[in-house]
Formats: C-alpha cells, sequence, structure tokens
C-alpha cells in the first residue's frame, strides 16, 4: 500500500465521519433548543465551540445567530470543517485511490457530493428541511460504510479506512458529550432535572444510542449514566472505549505497528482510570480534552509510521522492504 | 410514428426528410436514405421501441454517466472544470469484414513505426540510405539524444498507440494520425459499452457485436512482457501527474482494471542501485514496470526538464540500466510528429517491404520549397498544422479561418518551415447523433489503440468521437467533443 494512498485513505473517513458527525451534532441541538423548559439557555455558538472551530469564526467575523451558523456549519465552503468542505475533501481523495476501492463506493460518495452541492441552499432556509437535507447526508454516509463493509475485501486499506473511521468517531462523541456542559439550566430544580434528562436524551439520540442505552442501562437517563456509557460502553460503536478497541484492532495488523499501539493503549489506560461519577461540568470538560488529546497522539503516531515515506523528498535514499 | 405519453417524442425515424444527408459519408446510412446492412438491426429495433422506453433509459444513462464520474477536466482561465463526459446513444456500427482489413492496417503500421524508432536511436539506416532526410530528424522536438545506442526489448518503443482515423467522402479509411506519446481515450471506449448495454440491452442479445472488454487484461500482458523480474506477477504501476490532469480518470480506471498502482512521481524513487521503488507503508516496494501517462519532458529531472516536479529522478538511468520497464519508451514520441508522419507509407516500404494497407491523407511538407508554395497559395483550401501538437491545439482549419488568421498562419510558416505541414480538408464521414429529440449527422473519427510488446493486438473497434457543434470538424473532447459507442458487428456469423 503506498504511503500517499493510506494517507488519503485514512483522511477520506475521516472527513466522511465528520460530515456526518456534523449532521448529527446539528439535528440533536435543534431537538434540545425545542425540548428547553423556559428560563433555559441554549447558544448555538455552542456547536462552533463543539468542533472547535472559534478561532475562524471570530477572524470571519461571523455572526452567531441561528441561521449564519448554520452557514457555516452546513455550506460555507471556506470552513474546511462544513458539511459541504467535508464531503468535496472526501470526494477529492476518493478521486485520487479510486482503483483501490469497489467501484460502487466511488460513486456513492460522489452522488453524496451532488446531493450536499444540491441541496445545501435548502438546508439552511428553515429547520425543517435542514433536518431532512441532513438526514439525507446521515443515510447516504450509513449506505457508503455498509457497502465498505458488505463489498471490499478487509485488507490494508480497509484498516486505513476503519482507522479513520474511527479516531475520528471517538473524537466527535467527546465533543458532542461536551455540548452539554455549555447549557444554562434554570436554578428551580423542579424544572432543572426533567430539562437535563430531555437533554442528555437529545446527546444519545445524536448519536443514534438513545434506544442502546434503554436496553443496557436503563430507563432513566442520567448524566453520569450517559457519560459512562458513551465513553466506556465496550459494545455500542460510537463510544470511546468501543473506538478503541476498533483502532487498536486495525493496528494490530499493519507493519511496524509499535509506537501506535503505545499511543493507543496509553489512551486505554487513561480512559479507564477517569472515574465519571458525580463530576462537575468542568472536571468532564477537562476529562473530554484529555481523551482528545490522546486521540491526537494515536492520529500523530499513525503518521509518523505510515504516511511518512510519502512526505520524504525523491532524492532521500530509504531502507529497502 | 404517433407517442401520446407525457415523454417527448424522439424523432429516430431516420429515413424521414428531418435527417439532412450532407455531402459526407454517412456511416449509418447510405445515399437512398437507407440504412447499411450493418445498421439495419439497429433501425428495426429503434423503429420496434416505445419512445417513453428509450427515454427513460437515456434518462438512466445520463443519470449513471454523473455519479460514475466519467469525467474529464477541461482546462480554461476560469480554473478547472470537470465535464461530464458526453455520450451520444447512437452507436457507430462497422461491419467486420472491414474491420478486419483496419486491424491488419493498424499492426503494419505500428510494427514499421517500432522498427523507424529503433533505428534512429541506434544505426540510422534509414537516414543512411536517404529514404529519412536529416533535415526531419535533426529538427525534431522529440528525438531524445539521451535514448541513443538503446534497444528496449522486444525492439519496441510504443507499446500502446493510439491512432486517428477518417473516412472520406468517397469511403476510404485514411490515417490522420499517430499518437505514440501518451494516447488517452480507451477508458472511455470501455465505459460507452457498459452505458450502451444499460441502454440497448436487447440489441446485444440479438446482434453479433463483438466485445471489447479485453482491452484492460491485454495492456497488463503487454506490461508485464516487459519485466525485468522473472517473478510471474511482477509490480506494475500506473504513472499519473494527478488529479489536475484531463486524462486522471482514464490513469485510475486502467490502474483499477488491471489491479496495477496508481502511482504520481512523489511516490516513487530510484536508488544508487538504478532500482525504481514506490513509498509503501511497509517502507520501500521494488517496481517493474511503469505505464507512464507522463510526457518525456517531464519524465526525470535528471535526464529531461529539471523543473519538473511530476517525474522521479534516475528514472532514466533506472530504464537504461535494464532494472524498469517502461511504456511507452521515453523518446518513442519522435515518430508522433505530423511531419514524420508525412514519411510513414516509404518507413513501411522500407522497413516491411510491404505495401501500405492504410493510406496516409496526402501531406505537404512546408520544408520542401514547392510544397511549402503551394500550401501558402492554398491556404484557403488547407489545414494546416504544427508538427508537434497534440489535440487539436494550433491548427489552422484554412477554409473556415478569417483572412488575417491565415496571414497569421502564412507568416508562421515562413519562419519556421520544419514544424509545418498541410492537409487538404477532407469531408469527413458522420452519423446520426441525437440533439434535442432528434438526429442528426455529425463528424466522427476513429481512434483503435493498437499494442505491441512480445504481441500485437488492436481494440474491437476503437473511441468513436463525434463533433458535438453543427459542421464542425473537431472531435477533440478538450475542444467540446462527444463520443459514441462503437460496434464491430459480425455479420456473417450471424
Amino acid at each position: 500500500m503506498l504511503s500517499r494512498v493510506a494517507e488519503s485513505l485514512y483522511w477520506m473517513t475521516r472527513y466522511l465521519e465528520r460530515a456526518e458527525n456534523t449532521a448529527r451534532l446539528i439535528n440533536s441541538s435543534t431537538q434540545v433548543l425545542l425540548d428547553l423548559p423556559k428560563g433555559a439557555h441554549f447558544g448555538w455558538d455552542v456547536l462552533i465551540s463543539v468542533a472547535g472551530l472559534q478561532d475562524q469564526v471570530k477572524k470571519r467575523g461571523i455572526k452567531l445567530d441561528e441561521a449564519s451558523i448554520m452557514r457555516f456549519l452546513i455550506e460555507d465552503e471556506e470552513n474546511p470543517s462544513s458539511i459541504l468542505s467535508s464531503i468535496q475533501f472526501a470526494r477529492e481523495n476518493t478521486r485520487t485511490f479510486r482503483e483501490v476501492l469497489p467501484m460502487e463506493i466511488w460513486e456513492r460518495i460522489n452522488g453524496m457530493y451532488l446531493y450536499i452541492r444540491q441541496s445545501a441552499k435548502k438546508a439552511t432556509r428553515g429547520r425543517g428541511e435542514r433536518y431532512e437535507v441532513l438526514n439525507g447526508v446521515i443515510e447516504r454516509r450509513q449506505s457508503i460504510v455498509g457497502l465498505l463493509m458488505g463489498s471490499m475485501s478487509h485488507d490494508i486499506a480497509y484498516q486505513f479506512l476503519k482507522l479513520g473511521r474511527n479516531l475520528e468517531r471517538a473524537d466527535m462523541t467527546t465533543r458532542i458529550v461536551d455540548v452539554n456542559s455549555a447549557v444554562v439550566l434554570p436554578t428551580d430544580p423542579v424544572l432543572a432535572v426533567p430539562a437535563m434528562e430531555r437533554l442528555w436524551m437529545s446527546t444519545l439520540n445524536a448519536l443514534s444510542a438513545y434506544q442502546m442505552y434503554r436496553c443496557h442501562v436503563g430507563v432513566h437517563v442520567r448524566a453520569h449514566d450517559v457519560v459512562q456509557f458513551l465513553l466506556k460502553d465496550p459494545h455500542f460503536p460510537r463510544t470511546v472505549h468501543h473506538c478503541l478497541d476498533e483502532i487498536e484492532g486495525c493496528l494490530s495488523v499493519l507493519p511496524s505497528n509499535q509506537e501506535a499501539m503505545r499511543a493507543a493503549r496509553h489512551a486505554w489506560r487513561r480512559l479507564d482510570r477517569m472515574n465519571l461519577n458525580g463530576l462537575a461540568p468542568v472536571v468532564l470538560h477537562e476529562y473530554l480534552d484529555q481523551v482528545q488529546a490522546d486521540l491526537g497522539a494515536i492520529h500523530d503516531a499513525v503518521s509518523r509510521h505510515y504516511f511518512y515515506l510519502h512526505h520524504t523528498p525523491a532524492t532521500a535514499s530509504g531502507d529497502n522492504q | 410514428m404517433l407517442y401520446t405519453g407525457k415523454y417527448p417524442v424522439i424523432d429516430m425515424d431516420i429515413l424521414s426528410p428531418n435527417y439532412r444527408l450532407n455531402e459526407a459519408y454517412d456511416e449509418l446510412i447510405d445515399e437512398n436514405r437507407q440504412p447499411r446492412p450493418a445498421a439495419k438491426p439497429l433501425f428495426d429495433y429503434l423503429a420496434g421501441l416505445d419512445a417513453s422506453v428509450l427515454e427513460v433509459r437515456r434518462k438512466a444513462v445520463e443519470a449513471a454517466i454523473m455519479t460514475m464520474g466519467i469525467s474529464f477536466t477541461v482546462y480554461s482561465d476560469a480554473g478547472n472544470i470537470d465535464r461530464a463526459w458526453p455520450f451520444d446513444i447512437v452507436p457507430r456500427i462497422i461491419p467486420l469484414t472491414e474491420w478486419q482489413r483496419i486491424e491488419a492496417g493498424l499492426k503494419q503500421r505500428l510494427q514499421a513505426l517500432n522498427l523507424f524508432i529503433n533505428d534512429l536511436y541506434n544505426e540510422q539506416r534509414i537516414v543512411k540510405d536517404g529514404v529519412f532526410p536529416i533535415e526531419v530528424l535533426e529538427g525534431s522536438k522529440n528525438f531524445r539524444e539521451q535514448c541513443r545506442g538503446i534497444t528496449p526489448r522486444f525492439g519496441v518503443w510504443a507499446h500502446i498507440c493510439g491512432t486517428d482515423l477518417v473516412r472520406d467522402k468517397d469511403g476510404t479509411v485514411y490515417v490522420l494520425e499517430d499518437n505514440l506519446r501518451v494516447p488517452s481515450g480507451v477508458s472511455y471506449m470501455l465505459e460507452n459499452r457498459q452505458l450502451m448495454k444499460r441502454l440497448f440491452p436487447e440489441m446485444f442479445q440479438s446482434c453479433s457485436i463483438l466485445p471489447v472488454d479485453d482491452y484492460p487484461t491485454q495492456l497488463y500482458d503487454a506490461l508485464a512482457a516487459l519485466s525485468p523480474s522473472d517473478d510471474d506477477r511482477p509490480v506494475i504501476a500506473v504513472l499519473t501527474p494527478g488529479i489536475y490532469n484531463s486524462a486522471y480518470f482514464e490513469h485510475s480506471y486502467l490502474a483499477q482494471q488491471m489491479g496495477a498502482f496508481l502511482v504520481e512521481g512523489s511516490d516513487l524513487m530510484v536508488n544508487d542501485d538504478d532500482v525504481v521503488h514506490m513509498k509503501t507503508i511497509s517502507g520501500l516496494r521494488r517496481v517493474d514496470v511503469i505505464y507512464r501517462r507522463i510526457d518525456d519532458d517531464f519524465l526525470d529531472p535528471e535526464a529531461f526538464r529539471p523543473d519538473s516536479t511530476l517525474g522521479v529522478p534516475g528514472l532514466m538511468r533506472a530504464w537504461r540500466n535494464g532494472k524498469v520497464g517502461i511504456a511507452n519508451a521515453p523518446g518513442a514520441g519522435v515518430a508522433d510528429d505530423k511531419v514524420v508522419y508525412a514519411f510513414v507509407p516509404e518507413i513501411i516500404r522500407y522497413y516491411l517491404k510491404e505495401e501500405p494497407i492504410l493510406p496516409n491523407v496526402p501531406s505537404y511538407l512546408c520544408m520542401y520549397e514547392d510544397q511549402r508554395d503551394y500550401v501558402l497559395a492554398n491556404l484557403d483550401k488547407l489545414v494546416v498544422k504544427p508538427a508537434n501538437e497534440s489535440g487539436g491545439y494550433g491548427m489552422l482549419i484554412g477554409p473556415r479561418a478569417t483572412q488575417a488568421e491565415r496571414d497569421t498562419f502564412a507568416e508562421l510558416i515562413r519562419e519556421n518551415p520544419r514544424n509545418y505541414m498541410a492537409q487538404p480538408t477532407l469531408d469527413i464521414s458522420t452519423a446520426p447523433t441525437l440533439f434535442d429529440e432528434r438526429l442528426e449527422p455529425r463528424h466522427l473519427d476513429l481512434r483503435p489503440f493498437v499494442l505491441q510488446s512480445n504481441k500485437l493486438y488492436v481494440t474491437t473497434g476503437g473511441l468513436t468521437r463525434v463533433a458535438m457543434k453543427e459542421g464542425s470538424l473537431v472531435v477533440n473532447s478538450s475542444q467540446g467533443g462527444g463520443s459514441k459507442d462503437t460496434w464491430i458487428v459480425d455479420m456473417e456469423g450471424h
């Protein structure tokens, strides 16, 4: 597998995962907003900080009202993390390695791109249309994941796809959990407790995790249970625990994997040690930052070991095989 | 035919006066407005096809072109744009008996051209024997000093050749040019057939249309035969300039079809031992054969243009020392020159002692005074071509040009006569092409692909390119041309 191709595969799934998760985040935040009691406050700008895009927004002077933020997150081509940009990058990346993927994958990704190109404007028109369009993004992305699972050999190329997907997914899960720390709840506990419950319910919904949570944890949606579930449940495919499992599985079949494996195990140990009971939101926020940093370290190790040759000038003499 | 459904009616009735036959030969319809014998089953089929069915299938094919991303890139000032590949649903049909003669002619031509190239880089017998003028060789932009004294395996330099054919009004098929550098279009030939099978599946059951899809296998075999290693699964790489190249779709398509690696220059490196390696996730891996889709100039900054960032430093060294096979060989472009073209009939007679099976279009070489005078006096009747351009760039179509354009060209010819040749404007053939629910005649050419390595192979038919603008003779995709599926029909075996 060419280093350049491995890197493109990896980024392709990261971009697609990011597009899907951004769509999920927007849809669930819209639900939160509808359910909030009087006296509670939710600022759309929290989505900007969750995505880590505050600097860009400030620099470009983007307004913080719902419409502007939606345009920024969905269709802004200057924002490299917008849904449109992410899908466009994924498509551009796919063009460079069409030969290693089943033919239909390219057709689907191209189809997804054409879809968002055509409907991005519509998505920023109003909440109803937005929901519909973003669901379309999620569906299309899911069909690509399914097709990959069902029609691609689980070869080295597949491992890089899976690696990118799980790193991005784990990262986004921590960010989506973090949204709630930005919600200001009413002081009256009679109002605050059910509001809190609805808030976490929508977090679960954003990750399509509500039903599985009810099956495996219980009917009551309590903050620490949800956080515990989304970070540490080994079986649900969007939890940090599960993603780390997948990442380790991928790494274990790749050559010269020592450093990346070490980084993955480090992330493991830290997650394992985190006591999530009765956390203050500030502490939770800090924990989540740590997880994100650990995921970043895995990414660095992967890129040092597998993508580095691609960035080496052609004149350098390397070792054979 | 009357249809009253909600679908627009496509006027498929070619025999009606709606379809104007002009002076040119029409590939599907004879002078009496009757289908030619090989096209008869198609017209019978279309006459029996419900217009609504056709419309639905046409829409499906259009959608397929979009999602399959069959595209090519057009360079323009407004940035590079990806355009969907214009595909016409009416095929071009050639009877097998006629095709067999063309096929033999194409093989003959490429064989002679390879003997010629090998001779030029070695003894230059043809020059010494006075058959090929030394001035032409000296003025050749594509002759590479760096290739002197090399004889590649099988003595073959041009392994993949795209030969452009046109048919004049009397029905004669002429060779228009030999593309020996990095000819493209074969992927469109393959994709067009896929689209056609979606469009008219019934035709393929009832009619003996010969398949085209063994090209990737044949190409793989031709390339594998160039491998310096004994491994029966050599590592083959398609070397592309990258996604901004207009033929990138094809590079990726062929790599995929052959199970080869698609590499860019930066993916490769040549070590001190002259072996070519690719940079992989587990370190360096040896490459045996490179199917390069990069021009000579950019192939190796050590040997050619030092500013090239697309190529691989040391690649020429590796090739010269037999450590890697390269197709087409560096320097093969010397025979892809419109002045050299004029000598091809002589080249065939000289090396093969045979008469050329396929004729050249009569050509006037501006390097010869008498021919130049004729050209300058008849610019309004001739097509003037620069020796080394491709893709239809830098041409003068005399009858369509303004006086000012002709004057500019006259000046260019006088300044650099070796660089120009002229040909009479042919009335090239047409075929019915669908525009807004009706068929109109459009000019077309044919580019078959010829392979030579340890054996010779010709694609079944080739890529038919069609000028989409009324009356236009320019079929190049970079100039707004489209394409058709090409059917070689076996009428006897049916």
